[in-house]
Protein backbone atom coordinates (compact mmCIF):
# COMPACT_ATOMS: atom_id res chain seq x y z
CA UNK A 1 0.00 0.00 0.00
CA UNK A 2 1.32 3.38 -0.86
CA UNK A 3 1.13 4.64 2.64
CA UNK A 4 2.69 7.87 3.42
CA UNK A 5 2.36 10.20 7.34
CA UNK A 6 1.93 13.24 5.31
CA UNK A 7 -1.67 14.84 6.49
CA UNK A 8 -3.67 15.60 3.54
CA UNK A 9 -6.90 16.61 5.10
CA UNK A 10 -6.52 19.11 8.54
CA UNK A 11 -9.49 20.79 9.83
CA UNK A 12 -9.19 22.90 13.12
CA UNK A 13 -11.93 24.32 15.20
CA UNK A 14 -14.19 24.02 11.73
CA UNK A 15 -17.84 25.57 12.12
CA UNK A 16 -20.88 25.76 9.71
CA UNK A 17 -23.85 27.44 10.99
CA UNK A 18 -27.16 27.52 8.83
CA UNK A 19 -29.46 30.13 9.25
CA UNK A 20 -33.53 28.66 8.78
CA UNK A 21 -36.19 30.38 8.45
CA UNK A 22 -38.85 29.78 11.19
CA UNK A 23 -42.76 30.61 9.90
CA UNK A 24 -45.76 29.99 12.57
CA UNK A 25 -48.46 27.71 12.18
CA UNK A 26 -51.10 28.55 9.75
CA UNK A 27 -52.51 30.97 7.33
CA UNK A 28 -52.21 33.87 9.57
CA UNK A 29 -48.89 32.55 10.76
CA UNK A 30 -48.00 33.03 6.81
CA UNK A 31 -49.39 36.43 6.00
CA UNK A 32 -47.17 37.63 9.38
CA UNK A 33 -44.27 36.49 7.88
CA UNK A 34 -44.34 38.50 5.26
CA UNK A 35 -43.65 41.83 7.43
CA UNK A 36 -41.42 40.02 10.41
CA UNK A 37 -39.86 36.96 9.92
CA UNK A 38 -38.47 35.20 12.59
CA UNK A 39 -34.55 33.05 11.86
CA UNK A 40 -33.20 30.78 13.64
CA UNK A 41 -29.45 29.08 13.62
CA UNK A 42 -28.45 25.78 13.46
CA UNK A 43 -25.09 24.13 14.07
CA UNK A 44 -24.26 21.85 11.67
CA UNK A 45 -20.38 21.24 12.35
CA UNK A 46 -19.42 22.04 15.54
CA UNK A 47 -15.55 22.56 16.40
CA UNK A 48 -14.01 19.73 14.61
CA UNK A 49 -10.69 18.91 14.49
CA UNK A 50 -9.53 16.34 11.99
CA UNK A 51 -6.68 15.23 10.31
CA UNK A 52 -6.36 12.51 7.60
CA UNK A 53 -3.12 10.94 6.03
CA UNK A 54 -2.98 10.05 2.78
CA UNK A 55 -3.93 6.50 2.08
CA UNK A 56 -5.67 6.04 5.04
CA UNK A 57 -9.83 4.90 4.47
CA UNK A 58 -11.82 6.69 7.09
CA UNK A 59 -15.25 5.98 7.78
CA UNK A 60 -17.60 8.95 8.84
CA UNK A 61 -20.81 7.82 10.89
CA UNK A 62 -23.71 9.09 12.36
CA UNK A 63 -27.39 9.53 12.74
CA UNK A 64 -29.00 11.68 10.07
CA UNK A 65 -28.53 15.10 10.61
CA UNK A 66 -25.30 14.62 12.38
CA UNK A 67 -23.32 16.77 10.40
CA UNK A 68 -21.81 14.20 7.69
CA UNK A 69 -22.47 15.71 4.78
CA UNK A 70 -21.67 19.27 5.25
CA UNK A 71 -18.63 18.32 6.81
CA UNK A 72 -17.82 16.03 3.10
CA UNK A 73 -19.04 19.83 1.36
CA UNK A 74 -16.66 22.00 3.49
CA UNK A 75 -14.16 19.42 2.82
CA UNK A 76 -14.78 19.50 -1.02
CA UNK A 77 -15.45 23.27 -1.22
CA UNK A 78 -18.78 22.66 -1.78
CA UNK A 79 -19.65 25.61 0.80
CA UNK A 80 -17.63 27.22 2.94
CA UNK A 81 -17.12 27.28 6.72
CA UNK A 82 -18.39 29.65 8.94
CA UNK A 83 -15.36 29.57 11.01
CA UNK A 84 -12.31 27.34 11.97
CA UNK A 85 -9.29 26.29 9.71
CA UNK A 86 -9.43 24.06 6.97
CA UNK A 87 -6.72 22.61 5.00
CA UNK A 88 -6.91 20.04 1.71
CA UNK A 89 -4.24 18.82 -0.30
CA UNK A 90 -2.54 22.38 0.92
CA UNK A 91 -5.85 24.50 -0.48
CA UNK A 92 -8.70 26.17 0.94
CA UNK A 93 -11.29 23.93 -0.90
CA UNK A 94 -14.20 26.99 -0.74
CA UNK A 95 -11.29 28.67 -3.29
CA UNK A 96 -12.44 26.47 -6.02
CA UNK A 97 -8.93 25.81 -7.65
CA UNK A 98 -9.52 23.70 -10.73
CA UNK A 99 -5.66 22.55 -9.56
CA UNK A 100 -7.40 21.61 -5.88
CA UNK A 101 -10.58 19.59 -7.94
CA UNK A 102 -8.25 17.51 -10.29
CA UNK A 103 -6.87 15.83 -7.17
CA UNK A 104 -10.37 14.71 -5.69
CA UNK A 105 -13.31 12.83 -6.34
CA UNK A 106 -16.65 13.04 -4.79
CA UNK A 107 -19.36 10.36 -5.22
CA UNK A 108 -22.58 11.32 -3.58
CA UNK A 109 -25.13 8.19 -3.64
CA UNK A 110 -27.96 10.36 -4.51
CA UNK A 111 -26.09 12.62 -7.03
CA UNK A 112 -24.73 11.89 -10.36
CA UNK A 113 -22.21 12.55 -12.55
CA UNK A 114 -23.29 10.94 -15.81
CA UNK A 115 -25.32 11.97 -18.59
CA UNK A 116 -28.38 9.77 -18.86
CA UNK A 117 -29.24 10.11 -22.23
CA UNK A 118 -25.44 9.44 -23.33
CA UNK A 119 -23.68 6.54 -22.99
CA UNK A 120 -21.05 5.90 -20.42
CA UNK A 121 -18.21 5.85 -23.17
CA UNK A 122 -19.01 9.60 -23.99
CA UNK A 123 -19.78 10.43 -20.52
CA UNK A 124 -16.00 9.35 -19.68
CA UNK A 125 -14.61 11.15 -23.08
CA UNK A 126 -15.54 14.36 -21.54
CA UNK A 127 -14.26 13.56 -17.99
CA UNK A 128 -11.21 12.85 -19.72
CA UNK A 129 -11.12 16.54 -21.37
CA UNK A 130 -12.25 18.15 -18.20
CA UNK A 131 -9.61 16.28 -15.95
CA UNK A 132 -6.94 16.97 -18.86
CA UNK A 133 -5.57 13.13 -18.81
CA UNK A 134 -3.44 11.90 -21.52
CA UNK A 135 -5.31 9.50 -23.80
CA UNK A 136 -1.79 6.84 -22.58
CA UNK A 137 -3.43 7.10 -18.84
CA UNK A 138 -7.19 7.46 -20.12
CA UNK A 139 -7.19 4.23 -21.55
CA UNK A 140 -4.80 2.71 -19.25
CA UNK A 141 -7.37 3.79 -16.35
CA UNK A 142 -10.76 3.13 -18.37
CA UNK A 143 -9.58 -0.60 -19.01
CA UNK A 144 -8.14 -1.51 -15.44
CA UNK A 145 -11.57 0.06 -14.07
CA UNK A 146 -13.78 -1.24 -16.74
CA UNK A 147 -11.91 -4.81 -16.31
CA UNK A 148 -12.21 -4.22 -12.41
CA UNK A 149 -15.49 -3.63 -12.36
CA UNK A 150 -16.61 -6.42 -15.21
CA UNK A 151 -18.48 -3.69 -17.10
CA UNK A 152 -17.57 -4.09 -20.41
CA UNK A 153 -20.64 -4.74 -22.38
CA UNK A 154 -22.35 -1.71 -20.43
CA UNK A 155 -20.22 0.71 -22.00
CA UNK A 156 -22.06 1.79 -25.15
CA UNK A 157 -25.95 1.45 -23.07
CA UNK A 158 -27.47 4.62 -22.73
CA UNK A 159 -26.89 5.58 -18.73
CA UNK A 160 -30.63 5.50 -18.31
CA UNK A 161 -30.95 2.34 -18.99
CA UNK A 162 -28.49 0.78 -16.30
CA UNK A 163 -29.87 -0.80 -13.10
CA UNK A 164 -28.71 1.86 -9.89
CA UNK A 165 -25.91 -0.88 -9.14
CA UNK A 166 -24.38 -1.00 -12.32
CA UNK A 167 -24.86 2.75 -12.40
CA UNK A 168 -22.97 3.27 -9.23
CA UNK A 169 -20.53 1.10 -10.79
CA UNK A 170 -20.22 4.08 -13.50
CA UNK A 171 -19.97 6.95 -11.01
CA UNK A 172 -17.13 5.09 -9.66
CA UNK A 173 -15.20 4.94 -12.52
CA UNK A 174 -15.94 8.55 -14.10
CA UNK A 175 -15.20 9.83 -10.30
CA UNK A 176 -11.28 7.45 -10.32
CA UNK A 177 -10.71 8.55 -14.17
CA UNK A 178 -8.04 10.89 -13.13
CA UNK A 179 -6.22 8.84 -10.24
CA UNK A 180 -7.75 11.52 -7.32
CA UNK A 181 -5.36 11.50 -4.54
CA UNK A 182 -8.77 11.93 -2.48
CA UNK A 183 -12.12 9.89 -2.81
CA UNK A 184 -15.24 11.63 -1.07
CA UNK A 185 -18.04 9.23 -0.80
CA UNK A 186 -21.29 9.85 0.28
CA UNK A 187 -23.25 6.90 0.92
CA UNK A 188 -22.34 4.85 -2.42
CA UNK A 189 -24.40 1.55 -1.35
CA UNK A 190 -27.61 3.57 -0.74
CA UNK A 191 -30.54 1.43 -2.18
CA UNK A 192 -28.10 -1.02 -3.56
CA UNK A 193 -29.04 -4.61 -2.61
CA UNK A 194 -26.71 -7.49 -0.72
CA UNK A 195 -24.39 -8.15 -3.88
CA UNK A 196 -24.00 -4.92 -5.59
CA UNK A 197 -23.28 -3.56 -1.81
CA UNK A 198 -20.70 -6.45 -1.23
CA UNK A 199 -19.38 -5.62 -5.13
CA UNK A 200 -18.49 -2.19 -4.56
CA UNK A 201 -17.14 -2.67 -1.24
CA UNK A 202 -14.72 -4.91 -2.77
CA UNK A 203 -13.65 -2.26 -5.59
CA UNK A 204 -13.12 0.20 -2.87
CA UNK A 205 -10.76 -1.80 -0.59
CA UNK A 206 -8.74 -2.38 -4.39
CA UNK A 207 -9.07 0.84 -4.97
CA UNK A 208 -7.34 2.14 -1.96
CA UNK A 209 -4.60 -0.75 -1.66
CA UNK A 210 -3.69 -1.07 -5.15
CA UNK A 211 -3.58 2.56 -6.04
CA UNK A 212 -3.30 3.95 -2.77
CA UNK A 213 -6.28 6.60 -2.81
CA UNK A 214 -7.47 8.27 0.67
CA UNK A 215 -10.88 7.27 1.07
CA UNK A 216 -13.52 8.82 3.26
CA UNK A 217 -16.79 6.94 3.36
CA UNK A 218 -19.63 8.30 5.06
CA UNK A 219 -22.53 5.40 5.43
CA UNK A 220 -25.49 4.49 7.60
CA UNK A 221 -24.77 0.67 6.73
CA UNK A 222 -22.51 -1.18 9.74
CA UNK A 223 -21.31 -3.79 7.02
CA UNK A 224 -19.63 -1.08 4.79
CA UNK A 225 -17.80 0.76 8.00
CA UNK A 226 -16.88 -2.47 9.83
CA UNK A 227 -15.42 -4.13 6.44
CA UNK A 228 -13.47 -1.08 4.81
CA UNK A 229 -12.41 1.26 7.10
CA UNK A 230 -10.05 0.88 9.36
CA UNK A 231 -10.26 4.33 11.57
CA UNK A 232 -13.66 5.58 12.15
CA UNK A 233 -14.63 9.30 12.77
CA UNK A 234 -18.86 9.51 14.36
CA UNK A 235 -20.48 12.62 14.76
CA UNK A 236 -22.92 13.63 16.66
CA UNK A 237 -24.94 16.64 16.54
CA UNK A 238 -22.29 18.19 14.80
CA UNK A 239 -19.67 16.99 17.48
CA UNK A 240 -16.79 14.71 16.91
CA UNK A 241 -17.47 12.08 19.54
CA UNK A 242 -15.43 9.51 18.35
CA UNK A 243 -11.85 9.28 16.29
CA UNK A 244 -10.02 5.75 16.56
CA UNK A 245 -9.69 2.42 15.14
CA UNK A 246 -12.99 0.82 13.77
CA UNK A 247 -12.23 -2.83 15.64
CA UNK A 248 -11.98 -0.88 19.46
CA UNK A 249 -14.87 0.85 18.38
CA UNK A 250 -17.11 -2.05 17.83
CA UNK A 251 -15.82 -3.79 20.59
CA UNK A 252 -16.45 -1.34 22.91
CA UNK A 253 -19.92 0.25 21.91
CA UNK A 254 -21.31 -2.54 19.84
CA UNK A 255 -22.58 -4.37 22.67
CA UNK A 256 -25.61 -6.63 21.31
CA UNK A 257 -26.46 -8.97 18.72
CA UNK A 258 -29.94 -9.62 17.27
CA UNK A 259 -30.46 -13.23 16.43
CA UNK A 260 -33.99 -13.69 14.44
CA UNK A 261 -34.86 -17.01 14.25
CA UNK A 262 -37.57 -18.40 11.61
CA UNK A 263 -39.74 -21.26 12.22
CA UNK A 264 -42.11 -23.65 9.90
CA UNK A 265 -44.78 -24.69 12.40
CA UNK A 266 -46.51 -22.51 14.83
CA UNK A 267 -43.69 -21.35 17.72
CA UNK A 268 -44.59 -20.41 21.78
CA UNK A 269 -43.25 -18.96 24.29
CA UNK A 270 -39.83 -20.87 24.71
CA UNK A 271 -38.30 -20.89 28.03
CA UNK A 272 -34.49 -20.32 27.36
CA UNK A 273 -31.54 -20.71 29.46
CA UNK A 274 -29.77 -17.89 28.29
CA UNK A 275 -31.08 -15.45 30.64
CA UNK A 276 -29.41 -12.12 29.61
CA UNK A 277 -31.38 -12.77 25.66
CA UNK A 278 -34.08 -10.33 25.53
CA UNK A 279 -37.16 -11.51 23.42
CA UNK A 280 -37.72 -7.99 20.77
CA UNK A 281 -40.04 -9.74 18.66
CA UNK A 282 -42.75 -12.38 19.13
CA UNK A 283 -44.71 -13.43 16.23
CA UNK A 284 -45.92 -17.21 15.62
CA UNK A 285 -43.56 -18.19 13.23
CA UNK A 286 -40.59 -15.44 14.14
CA UNK A 287 -38.43 -14.46 17.03
CA UNK A 288 -35.93 -11.95 17.32
CA UNK A 289 -33.63 -11.55 20.03
CA UNK A 290 -31.19 -9.54 21.55
CA UNK A 291 -28.51 -10.85 23.41
CA UNK A 292 -24.76 -9.31 25.00
CA UNK A 293 -22.11 -10.28 22.44
CA UNK A 294 -20.39 -12.92 24.87
CA UNK A 295 -23.87 -15.00 25.16
CA UNK A 296 -24.66 -15.24 21.24
CA UNK A 297 -23.42 -18.37 20.67
CA UNK A 298 -24.47 -19.91 23.99
CA UNK A 299 -28.08 -18.66 22.60
CA UNK A 300 -27.36 -19.68 19.45
CA UNK A 301 -26.78 -23.36 19.98
CA UNK A 302 -30.02 -23.38 22.47
CA UNK A 303 -32.44 -22.13 19.71
CA UNK A 304 -31.09 -24.68 17.20
CA UNK A 305 -32.17 -27.18 19.42
CA UNK A 306 -35.41 -25.99 18.30
CA UNK A 307 -35.57 -26.98 15.01
CA UNK A 308 -35.38 -23.36 13.07
CA UNK A 309 -36.09 -23.19 9.53
CA UNK A 310 -33.72 -20.14 9.47
CA UNK A 311 -31.38 -18.16 11.38
CA UNK A 312 -29.83 -14.85 11.38
CA UNK A 313 -27.31 -12.66 13.24
CA UNK A 314 -27.28 -9.09 12.82
CA UNK A 315 -25.14 -6.42 14.24
CA UNK A 316 -26.39 -3.49 16.03
CA UNK A 317 -27.24 -0.70 14.22
CA UNK A 318 -25.31 2.30 13.46
CA UNK A 319 -27.76 4.59 14.68
CA UNK A 320 -27.45 2.67 18.54
CA UNK A 321 -23.83 2.11 18.61
CA UNK A 322 -23.71 6.47 18.14
CA UNK A 323 -26.24 6.48 20.64
CA UNK A 324 -24.19 4.15 23.24
CA UNK A 325 -20.62 6.63 22.50
CA UNK A 326 -22.56 9.18 22.83
CA UNK A 327 -23.80 8.26 26.31
CA UNK A 328 -20.51 7.08 27.52
CA UNK A 329 -19.33 9.82 26.40
CA UNK A 330 -17.06 8.69 23.62
CA UNK A 331 -13.29 9.14 22.89
CA UNK A 332 -10.60 10.57 20.68
CA UNK A 333 -8.18 7.83 19.95
CA UNK A 334 -6.20 8.93 17.19
CA UNK A 335 -2.88 9.72 17.14
CA UNK B 1 -10.29 25.06 -24.45
CA UNK B 2 -10.65 21.22 -25.41
CA UNK B 3 -12.34 20.91 -22.64
CA UNK B 4 -15.47 23.21 -23.06
CA UNK B 5 -15.30 21.96 -26.95
CA UNK B 6 -16.00 18.46 -25.54
CA UNK B 7 -18.55 19.83 -23.29
CA UNK B 8 -20.21 21.19 -26.63
CA UNK B 9 -19.59 18.06 -28.04
CA UNK B 10 -21.43 16.40 -25.32
CA UNK B 11 -24.67 18.42 -25.46
CA UNK B 12 -24.68 18.25 -29.02
CA UNK B 13 -25.09 14.52 -28.87
CA UNK B 14 -27.26 14.87 -25.91
CA UNK B 15 -29.49 17.05 -28.29
CA UNK B 16 -29.70 13.80 -31.16
CA UNK B 17 -30.90 12.02 -28.71
CA UNK B 18 -34.64 13.57 -28.27
CA UNK B 19 -35.65 13.31 -32.37
CA UNK B 20 -39.08 14.78 -31.31
CA UNK B 21 -37.80 17.92 -29.90
CA UNK B 22 -36.00 18.45 -33.17
CA UNK B 23 -38.85 18.16 -34.98
CA UNK B 24 -41.39 20.47 -32.77
CA UNK B 25 -38.02 23.10 -33.31
CA UNK B 26 -38.64 23.01 -36.96
CA UNK B 27 -41.92 22.97 -37.34
CA UNK B 28 -42.20 26.13 -34.56
CA UNK B 29 -40.07 27.95 -36.80
CA UNK B 30 -42.47 26.97 -39.82
CA UNK B 31 -45.12 27.75 -37.78
CA UNK B 32 -44.01 31.58 -37.16
CA UNK B 33 -43.42 32.10 -40.91
CA UNK B 34 -46.54 30.67 -41.61
CA UNK B 35 -48.21 33.30 -39.32
CA UNK B 36 -46.41 35.66 -39.96
CA UNK B 37 -47.28 35.44 -44.15
CA UNK B 38 -50.88 34.89 -43.33
CA UNK B 39 -50.59 38.00 -40.91
CA UNK B 40 -48.77 40.32 -43.29
CA UNK B 41 -50.78 39.04 -46.22
CA UNK B 42 -53.37 40.80 -44.81
CA UNK B 43 -51.71 43.63 -43.51
CA UNK B 44 -50.30 44.44 -46.94
CA UNK B 45 -53.53 43.63 -49.26
CA UNK B 46 -54.09 46.95 -50.05
CA UNK B 47 -50.41 48.62 -49.79
CA UNK B 48 -47.36 48.88 -51.06
CA UNK B 49 -45.21 49.43 -47.76
CA UNK B 50 -46.02 49.24 -44.15
CA UNK B 51 -43.34 51.56 -42.29
CA UNK B 52 -39.88 51.05 -44.59
CA UNK B 53 -40.91 47.61 -45.08
CA UNK B 54 -42.24 45.84 -48.54
CA UNK B 55 -43.92 42.45 -47.80
CA UNK B 56 -41.17 40.83 -49.10
CA UNK B 57 -38.93 42.85 -47.06
CA UNK B 58 -41.09 42.34 -43.88
CA UNK B 59 -41.34 37.98 -44.45
CA UNK B 60 -37.55 38.32 -45.01
CA UNK B 61 -37.23 40.20 -41.48
CA UNK B 62 -39.57 37.55 -39.94
CA UNK B 63 -37.52 34.67 -41.65
CA UNK B 64 -34.23 35.90 -40.27
CA UNK B 65 -35.19 37.15 -37.17
CA UNK B 66 -37.68 33.39 -36.30
CA UNK B 67 -34.44 31.95 -37.38
CA UNK B 68 -32.24 33.63 -34.36
CA UNK B 69 -34.67 34.29 -31.83
CA UNK B 70 -34.82 29.92 -31.94
CA UNK B 71 -31.17 30.01 -31.89
CA UNK B 72 -31.43 32.09 -28.67
CA UNK B 73 -31.97 28.70 -26.27
CA UNK B 74 -30.19 30.23 -23.21
CA UNK B 75 -33.62 30.46 -20.97
CA UNK B 76 -32.53 26.73 -19.99
CA UNK B 77 -29.50 27.88 -18.37
CA UNK B 78 -31.32 29.89 -15.03
CA UNK B 79 -33.86 27.21 -14.87
CA UNK B 80 -31.26 24.45 -14.57
CA UNK B 81 -29.08 26.14 -12.18
CA UNK B 82 -32.45 27.04 -10.18
CA UNK B 83 -33.30 23.84 -9.93
CA UNK B 84 -29.88 22.30 -9.05
CA UNK B 85 -29.53 24.15 -6.30
CA UNK B 86 -32.73 24.11 -4.87
CA UNK B 87 -32.95 19.68 -5.29
CA UNK B 88 -28.94 19.81 -4.02
CA UNK B 89 -27.74 18.79 -7.03
CA UNK B 90 -25.59 21.61 -8.76
CA UNK B 91 -22.61 20.54 -6.95
CA UNK B 92 -22.15 18.30 -10.18
CA UNK B 93 -20.92 22.05 -11.76
CA UNK B 94 -18.63 22.85 -8.74
CA UNK B 95 -16.78 19.57 -8.30
CA UNK B 96 -15.57 19.41 -11.60
CA UNK B 97 -11.97 21.37 -12.66
CA UNK B 98 -13.96 23.71 -15.60
CA UNK B 99 -15.13 27.27 -14.87
CA UNK B 100 -19.12 27.00 -14.04
CA UNK B 101 -19.94 29.78 -16.40
CA UNK B 102 -18.08 28.99 -19.79
CA UNK B 103 -19.33 25.21 -19.03
CA UNK B 104 -22.93 26.68 -19.42
CA UNK B 105 -21.63 28.62 -22.46
CA UNK B 106 -20.24 25.99 -24.10
CA UNK B 107 -23.06 24.03 -23.38
CA UNK B 108 -25.07 27.04 -25.15
CA UNK B 109 -22.83 26.40 -28.26
CA UNK B 110 -23.27 22.52 -28.70
CA UNK B 111 -26.97 23.04 -27.92
CA UNK B 112 -26.93 26.27 -30.83
CA UNK B 113 -24.81 24.52 -33.66
CA UNK B 114 -27.03 21.70 -33.31
CA UNK B 115 -30.21 23.70 -34.09
CA UNK B 116 -28.69 25.87 -36.60
CA UNK B 117 -28.21 23.14 -38.60
CA UNK B 118 -32.31 22.49 -38.62
CA UNK B 119 -33.49 26.11 -38.14
CA UNK B 120 -31.48 26.76 -41.29
CA UNK B 121 -33.04 23.95 -43.42
CA UNK B 122 -36.41 25.09 -42.11
CA UNK B 123 -36.00 28.90 -42.99
CA UNK B 124 -34.66 28.00 -46.26
CA UNK B 125 -37.64 25.62 -47.43
CA UNK B 126 -40.29 28.72 -46.81
CA UNK B 127 -38.38 30.64 -48.82
CA UNK B 128 -38.54 28.80 -51.31
CA UNK B 129 -41.93 27.25 -50.53
CA UNK B 130 -43.62 31.18 -50.21
CA UNK B 131 -41.44 32.19 -52.87
CA UNK B 132 -39.96 34.84 -50.92
CA UNK B 133 -38.14 37.58 -52.74
CA UNK B 134 -35.47 37.34 -50.21
CA UNK B 135 -34.42 40.56 -49.31
CA UNK B 136 -30.40 40.43 -48.36
CA UNK B 137 -27.63 42.66 -46.86
CA UNK B 138 -25.59 43.88 -49.80
CA UNK B 139 -22.02 44.54 -48.33
CA UNK B 140 -20.22 42.29 -46.48
CA UNK B 141 -19.00 44.49 -43.48
CA UNK B 142 -22.89 44.78 -42.58
CA UNK B 143 -23.04 41.09 -42.71
CA UNK B 144 -19.86 40.49 -40.24
CA UNK B 145 -21.01 43.16 -38.50
CA UNK B 146 -24.49 41.22 -37.73
CA UNK B 147 -22.70 38.31 -37.13
CA UNK B 148 -20.18 39.36 -34.66
CA UNK B 149 -23.85 40.98 -33.23
CA UNK B 150 -25.20 38.11 -32.83
CA UNK B 151 -22.82 36.24 -30.87
CA UNK B 152 -22.26 38.51 -28.79
CA UNK B 153 -26.47 39.01 -27.91
CA UNK B 154 -25.92 35.49 -27.70
CA UNK B 155 -23.22 35.53 -25.00
CA UNK B 156 -25.14 38.17 -23.15
CA UNK B 157 -28.49 36.27 -22.66
CA UNK B 158 -26.17 33.33 -21.77
CA UNK B 159 -24.47 35.69 -19.21
CA UNK B 160 -28.16 37.32 -18.02
CA UNK B 161 -29.78 34.00 -17.73
CA UNK B 162 -26.91 32.51 -15.71
CA UNK B 163 -26.70 36.02 -13.46
CA UNK B 164 -30.96 34.76 -12.62
CA UNK B 165 -30.15 31.60 -12.68
CA UNK B 166 -27.36 32.31 -9.27
CA UNK B 167 -29.73 34.47 -7.91
CA UNK B 168 -31.35 31.55 -6.33
CA UNK B 169 -28.34 31.52 -3.88
CA UNK B 170 -30.11 34.78 -2.70
CA UNK B 171 -33.74 34.61 -2.88
CA UNK B 172 -34.73 30.85 -3.36
CA UNK B 173 -37.05 31.28 -6.10
CA UNK B 174 -35.97 33.19 -8.93
CA UNK B 175 -39.81 33.10 -11.51
CA UNK B 176 -40.41 36.57 -11.07
CA UNK B 177 -37.18 37.83 -12.65
CA UNK B 178 -37.19 34.84 -15.16
CA UNK B 179 -41.07 36.27 -15.68
CA UNK B 180 -40.31 39.60 -16.13
CA UNK B 181 -37.43 38.89 -18.20
CA UNK B 182 -39.20 36.61 -20.59
CA UNK B 183 -42.03 39.55 -21.40
CA UNK B 184 -39.24 41.95 -21.89
CA UNK B 185 -37.17 39.93 -24.05
CA UNK B 186 -40.18 39.13 -26.29
CA UNK B 187 -40.87 42.24 -26.94
CA UNK B 188 -37.44 44.24 -26.86
CA UNK B 189 -36.01 41.74 -29.01
CA UNK B 190 -38.53 42.36 -31.91
CA UNK B 191 -39.66 38.86 -32.96
CA UNK B 192 -43.02 39.61 -32.40
CA UNK B 193 -42.92 43.12 -34.19
CA UNK B 194 -40.13 44.74 -36.00
CA UNK B 195 -39.48 47.68 -33.73
CA UNK B 196 -39.04 50.36 -36.63
CA UNK B 197 -42.70 50.47 -36.33
CA UNK B 198 -42.55 51.84 -32.83
CA UNK B 199 -42.33 55.28 -32.48
CA UNK B 200 -38.86 57.19 -33.19
CA UNK B 201 -38.78 57.85 -28.55
CA UNK B 202 -39.39 54.58 -27.91
CA UNK B 203 -36.71 53.02 -30.36
CA UNK B 204 -34.08 55.40 -28.93
CA UNK B 205 -34.65 53.88 -25.79
CA UNK B 206 -34.27 50.71 -27.02
CA UNK B 207 -31.44 50.94 -28.36
CA UNK B 208 -29.73 51.69 -24.89
CA UNK B 209 -31.18 48.11 -23.95
CA UNK B 210 -29.15 44.61 -25.09
CA UNK B 211 -32.04 43.14 -26.46
CA UNK B 212 -31.99 45.22 -29.10
CA UNK B 213 -28.86 43.70 -30.09
CA UNK B 214 -30.08 40.32 -29.74
CA UNK B 215 -32.45 39.63 -32.39
CA UNK B 216 -33.83 42.46 -33.75
CA UNK B 217 -30.49 44.82 -34.77
CA UNK B 218 -28.64 41.69 -36.80
CA UNK B 219 -31.81 40.63 -38.34
CA UNK B 220 -32.33 44.20 -39.64
CA UNK B 221 -28.53 44.07 -40.65
CA UNK B 222 -29.10 40.90 -42.37
CA UNK B 223 -31.95 42.00 -44.91
CA UNK B 224 -30.18 45.22 -45.63
CA UNK B 225 -31.17 47.82 -43.17
CA UNK B 226 -30.19 49.67 -40.41
CA UNK B 227 -26.38 49.91 -41.76
CA UNK B 228 -25.50 52.89 -40.18
CA UNK B 229 -26.14 51.10 -36.45
CA UNK B 230 -23.93 48.19 -37.10
CA UNK B 231 -20.48 49.27 -35.65
CA UNK B 232 -22.33 51.46 -32.76
CA UNK B 233 -24.37 48.53 -32.17
CA UNK B 234 -21.67 46.12 -31.70
CA UNK B 235 -19.88 48.72 -28.97
CA UNK B 236 -23.37 49.33 -26.88
CA UNK B 237 -23.40 45.01 -26.75
CA UNK B 238 -19.97 44.79 -26.35
CA UNK B 239 -20.08 46.84 -23.45
CA UNK B 240 -23.55 45.19 -22.03
CA UNK B 241 -21.60 41.97 -22.00
CA UNK B 242 -19.15 43.20 -19.76
CA UNK B 243 -21.23 44.69 -17.43
CA UNK B 244 -22.92 41.74 -17.50
CA UNK B 245 -19.89 39.95 -16.53
CA UNK B 246 -18.58 42.41 -13.56
CA UNK B 247 -22.00 42.11 -12.01
CA UNK B 248 -22.04 38.07 -12.60
CA UNK B 249 -18.27 38.13 -10.99
CA UNK B 250 -20.10 40.25 -8.03
CA UNK B 251 -22.71 38.28 -7.39
CA UNK B 252 -21.42 35.13 -7.00
CA UNK B 253 -18.61 36.60 -4.75
CA UNK B 254 -21.41 37.85 -2.61
CA UNK B 255 -23.78 35.00 -2.76
CA UNK B 256 -22.08 31.81 -2.99
CA UNK B 257 -19.84 31.88 -0.12
CA UNK B 258 -23.02 33.42 2.15
CA UNK B 259 -25.08 30.38 0.88
CA UNK B 260 -25.80 27.97 3.59
CA UNK B 261 -25.72 25.32 1.12
CA UNK B 262 -28.23 22.98 2.73
CA UNK B 263 -29.62 22.61 -1.25
CA UNK B 264 -26.04 22.31 -3.03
Amino acid sequence: MNQTNKNIISTSGLIKTYRRYKKPEGIRGSIASLFHREYEEKTAVNRIDLTVQAGEFVGLIGPNGAGKTTLIKMLTGIIAPTAGAIDVLGYYPNDLKNAFKKQYAVVMGQKSQLFFELTVNDTLRLFKEIYEISEDVFQENKNYFVHLFGVADLMDVQVRTLSLGERMKMELIVALLHNPAILFLDEPTIGLDAIASRQIRSFLREINEQKGTTIILTSHYVEDIKTLCRRMVVVNHGVKIYDGATDELFERYQKNKRIIVAFDSPAGTMALKTGSAKLVVDETYKKEYEVPRQNASGLLAELMGHEPKDITIEEEEIGIVVERIYQEGGGDCHA
Amino acid sequence: MRKYWEISKTYMKAQLVWRADVIFNMIFTISKILFAYLLWGTVFQDKEMVGTFTFHGMLSYYVVSSFLSQLEMSEGISSEIHDRLRNGTFSKYLVIPAGIERYFMAMELGVVLFYLIFDFAAAAVWVFVFRIRFVFAGEWQVIACALVMTVLGMVFMVQLNYFLGILTLRFEGIGTFLMIKNNLVSLVTGSIVPLALFPEFVVSILRLLPFYYVTYLPAMLLTGKCGEEAVRGIVIIGCWCVLMQLVIRAAWKKYFTAYDGAGI
